[in-house]
């Protein structure tokens, strides 16, 4: 009896080894992919026009370097200081003066100093190492990160472009040189000034091949000898970035590349000092971080919470009216109790569960904080393995883009509030986006998708082979959308579909694999910047999917780093999306349009509504990436809420 | 008995060889890594630093070694959610708060278990028994995050009487103990009664009675010591599930402990720590099982190890 219990023993555990690696696949609260990029904003179609304008705009020039000027924010608060203006008015006096930081002037109906705190809660099952940017860009945990330096521009509620650490900017005559002049009130808080080494030493770092940054291949092809110095074929010296001087930063690029002030979004540096002396984590521990943004770290208890506090010696121009911030480290499915105990002010919309969103909509409180925005310009579609039958004939692709009435699959399934139809892949106010003119393409149309399958020798889905579609770790929600779009296919065209819905990187893996591994998936993209560019390489040959296709690469290449008149540019990119959809490289299903709530006693001028009417937290959320941070604070109706002061 | 210590001593050293291997393997097999291609795929030469970065180049054998040689040294790695920590600070910062939850979980569901397993026996097929066996029946059918949710929306959300979660204080202790302590308090409650109900039918039982004891020194004195026996087979178990913490209550609660590691160092591919959990339960669930050998011969003396 003994001896049989050392081998059942032994079984058990073979048998419990089995099952967590079995438990990958259904783990609770697992971080998708979408919640480690920032959360959300509108956008009209003018105003990021008028960002990738304001981008290209330099390059145009073609005798002298063409300043870009700095937007009218800060001159017009010397102007009328009035009282929700606070921020920046005292920045802009502090700019102006180059004196020390004058102490935060709060709006007229502030809560006291002492309320000023910002509690809300991050994915603490996902992977939170570190919260600075060029240390890893998918290991921050989704939490309130990038307050700890500024970068070069920072982007406002319309999606504008504004300078950020660097005050002004231009490009040479060729298009390749940049010079961004740097503002000399940024300070460390170890009292050395901010300097272009700091920017210089931060983008070696993120080159480093030994340091094998996360996200590399955003500069891949764009910043000079970037690629090589990640390959390790030339040293990280060579790269295209330059310290002019102590306030001058220069920075080359392979080809001419008009988003480039739109990428320099993710520019926030790290002290050279402190990455020499203590590596890239120097900002894990407040003993050893150093800040020269609107916030220091003040507390890190891993997994549990993260507290920063407003920096007193900050001199920039995005002083922060909150003077703590709490982000507390909890599972994504307990955020709406929380919010509803009152214990945090925020809760990202995405995180809210089909039953919460019931009771939001019932509740009229709660609806008025409910804020909705374009999120980050996200599509979801359907991709094939192109390369191989039955999906390398044209006409099955287009029977299978015309059997999906995405109408009726938003109002019953995605809901109105969530998202809206997609028959093309650049959401309506992102940059270049066609949605109109590509409507008619891909729409629903039964009748002559059943036509285009017998065309292609499957009448009624006679002789397709089964097929299965897969997931990748998808909600709920879009599980339901998959089965509807399965169900869909079977009842109009007669192909069976399998829905699975893989783990994250297990389906991830499958897709990148060359050759792929996924016949027939669901998948989508959110931007990382305002430029067609981003979204658009995501279709690029050799890139995600194996819908290569010559002439979209052509343009897409061409566009890319077209100098010219920004209309020409828009009107190329929309020619590459015309050929992508048109050829079936996907089928699209619909734009992501999420909300957050948070609580009326959250206020500032970025909070109110942009160009297009939407107030909310836009893209990219409370991070020195945006003018939110130097706008944002708790009005005195706080006390309604909150019983005492969050500690 | 020294010589039966000593060969399930070896027998351990042999399931700890096994387990490591096989977990190993399994977690090599799984696809992805340390990485994340979510955007777009990796250009080789940053997938090859990272793999790189982490020794992940090396053929799987090596790897394995290598690991072996370091871990028979003390040498757990360095756990890749959290570099700044080796793996065994990341053990030892937060098992103590899942082995603290789990002990008071312990020591509430328990002996509340037992008590009312007693009562349900004595006064079999009244409505107290039945009582106690619908109250059991949910702790064991009902999942314990499933109570979990029912809490938090009843304590926290409408009533505002606990916290949500987090883990400083009394009151965040009450409802994840709660949550998890209700299955084992129902598990010890059904095989407290059974088994009482079928020892008060014993002989020894009925000589108890007719020497004239009271109700009350017949169960605890005679039938009770008996009938806790099997409870050590059932319980025991427990034990390294309880202290181990339970991703669930962990997670909803916000209990910083142990119990999200199990599953998040899978799906991030954290190795080192998925290999650390894997041994740890190893070696919780073996000495468990060792002890509870133990015990049995000091509670029953007609069991008796091989080798005494």
């Amino acid at each position: 009896m003994i001896r049989h219990r050392i081998w059942s023993a032994t079984a058990l555990l073979v048998v419990f080894t089995l099952f967590l690696s079995a438990c990958g696949g259904t783990a609770p609260a697992v971080p998708s992919a979408s919640n480690t990029t920032p959360q959300a904003a509108p956008a009209t179609a003018e105003a990021t026009q008028a960002a990738a304008a304001a981008a290209t705009q330099a390059p145009a020039a073609t005798e002298a370097p063409a300043a870009t000027q700095a937007p009218a924010a800060t001159s017009a608060a010397t102007q009328a200081p009035a009282a929700t203006q606070a921020s920046a008015a005292t920045s802009a006096a502090t700019q102006a003066s180059g004196a020390a930081p004058a102490a935060v002037q709060l709006p007229a109906d502030a809560a006291p100093r002492e309320q000023q705190v910002y509690v809300a809660h991050y994915d603490n099952t996902s992977d939170f190492t570190t919260i600075d940017f060029f240390e890893s860009v998918y290991k921050r945990g989704g939490a309130i990160t990038e307050l700890l330096s500024d970068s070069l521009v920072r982007l406002d509620k319309n999606f504008k472009i504004n300078p950020g650490a660097a005050t002004k900017w231009e490009s040479d005559s060729t298009g390749l040189i940049w010079t961004f002049h740097l503002d000399p009130n940024l300070v460390w808080t170890d009292g050395t000034p901010v300097t272009a080494d700091d920017y210089v030493a931060t983008f070696r770092y993120g080159a480093d091949p030994k340091h094998a940054w996360d996200f590399t291949w955003f500069f891949n092809g764009v910043i000079k000898n970037w690629d090589d110095a990640v390959a390790g074929k030339k040293p990280l010296t060579d790269l295209g970035f330059k310290a002019v001087d102590a306030h001058t930063l220069q920075v080359e690029t392979q080809t001419p590349a008009p988003y480039l002030p739109a990428m320099m979004l993710y520019s926030n540096p790290m002290q050279k000092k402190a990455l020499e002396a203590h590596g890239g984590l120097y900002n894990s521990d407040p003993a050893t971080s150093v800040s020269s943004g609107p916030f220091i770290l003040q507390e890190w208890k891993k997994g549990e919470r993260l507290v920063y506090v407003a920096n007193p010696k900050y001199g920039g121009t995005n002083k922060p009216l909150i003077q703590k911030v709490i982000d507390i480290g909890a599972a994504p499915s307990t955020d709406f109790a929380a919010y509803q105990s009152n214990e945090i002010d925020f809760m990202s919309g995405p995180n809210l569960s089909p039953a919460d969103n019931t009771i939001v909509s019932s509740d009229q409180d709660l609806q008025k904080e409910y804020h909705p925005h374009y999120g980050d310009f996200r599509t979801d579609y359907l991709f094939f393995d192109v390369q191989n039958p039955p999906f390398n004939n044209l006409k099955v692709r287009q029977a299978f883009s015309h059997v999906i009435d995405r109408d009726g699959l938003i109002k019953s399934i995605i809901k109105p509030t969530q998202g809206i139809p997609a028959y093309s892949f650049l959401m309506p106010g992102f940059p270049a986006a066609n949605s109109e003119g590509l409507k008619g393409i891909q729409n629903y149309d039964p009748a002559a998708a059943q036509k285009l399958l017998a065309d292609a020798g499957f009448p009624g889905g006679k002789g397709f082979p089964k097929i299965t579609l897969w997931l990748r770790n998808e909600a709920p929600v879009r599980q339901a959308l998959a089965q509807a779009i399965a169900a869909s296919i079977k009842q109009n065209l007669g192909i069976d579909v399998d829905v699975s819905n893989k783990e994250n990187k297990t389906f991830t893996d499958a897709m990148n694999a060359k050759p792929t591994q996924i016949q027939f998936g669901m998948v989508s993209y959110g931007m990382d910047y305002l430029d067609p560019a981003n979204m658009l390489g995501v279709f690029k040959g050799g890139g995600r999917h194996n819908w290569n296709n010559k002439e979209f690469d052509d343009l897409y290449n061409k566009a890319s780093s077209f100098a010219g008149d920004p209309a020409t540019r828009v009107k190329m990119f929309q020619d590459a999306e015309k050929l992508l959809v048109s050829d079936v490289g996907s089928v699209f299903i619909y734009h992501r349009t999420p909300g957050d709530l948070y609580r009326p006693y959250l206020k500032g001028t970025e909070l109110e509504p942009d160009q297009n009417g939407k107030a909310a937290q836009h893209w990219p959320g409370f991070t020195t990436y945006s003018q939110l941070v130097g706008s944002m604070y708790v009005s005195k109706d706080v006390t309604t809420y909150r019983k005492s002061i969050p500690q | 008995m020294a010589r039966y210590l000593l060969g399930r001593l070896i027998g351990l050293v042999g399931v700890f060889i096994a387990v490591s291997m096989v977990a190993f393997l399994l977690m090599h097999s799984i696809p992805g890594g340390p990485f994340d291609e979510e955007k777009s795929p990796l250009p080789p030469a940053a997938r090859a630093n990272i793999l790189r970065k982490y020794g992940l180049d090396r053929p799987l054998y090596i790897q394995y070694l290598r690991y072996m040689g370091s871990a028979l040294h003390g040498d757990f790695g360095i756990s890749f959610q959290n570099p700044t920590e080796t793996v065994l600070q990341t053990i030892g910062r937060t098992w103590p708060v899942s082995l603290r939850l789990g002990g008071l979980t312990i020591i509430c569901a328990l002996p509340l278990g037992i008590l009312l397993g007693i009562i349900a026996a004595v006064k079999q097929n009244t409505w107290i028994d039945y009582v106690a066996t619908f109250v059991s029946t949910l702790g064991l059918t009902v999942p314990n995050f499933v109570i979990a949710t029912w809490l938090l929306l009843l304590f926290a959300v409408r009533l505002h009487w606990l916290p949500t979660g987090g883990w400083n204080g009394w009151r965040t202790w009450i409802m994840p103990v709660i949550a998890l302590g209700l299955g084992p308090m129902a598990l010890a409650a059904r095989y407290t009664r059974s088994s009482l109900i079928e020892v008060m039918r014993a002989d020894y039982i009925r000589t108890a009675r007719a020497k004239g004891l009271s109700g009350t020194m017949v169960i605890m004195r005679h039938a009770l010591k008996n009938a806790l026996i099997p409870l050590i087979t059932i319980l025991g178990p427990q034990v390294p599930n309880l202290v181990t913490g339970t991703i669930f209550v962990e997670v909803i609660f916000r209990v910083p402990g142990l119990g999200k590691f199990f599953v998040s160092s899978i799906y991030l591919r954290d190795y080192p720590m998925l290999m650390a959990t894997m041994l740890l339960v190893a070696l919780l669930w073996s000495t468990t099982y060792l002890l509870s050998d133990i015990l049995y011969t000091v509670v029953d003396p007609r069991v008796r190890l091989y080798g005494d």
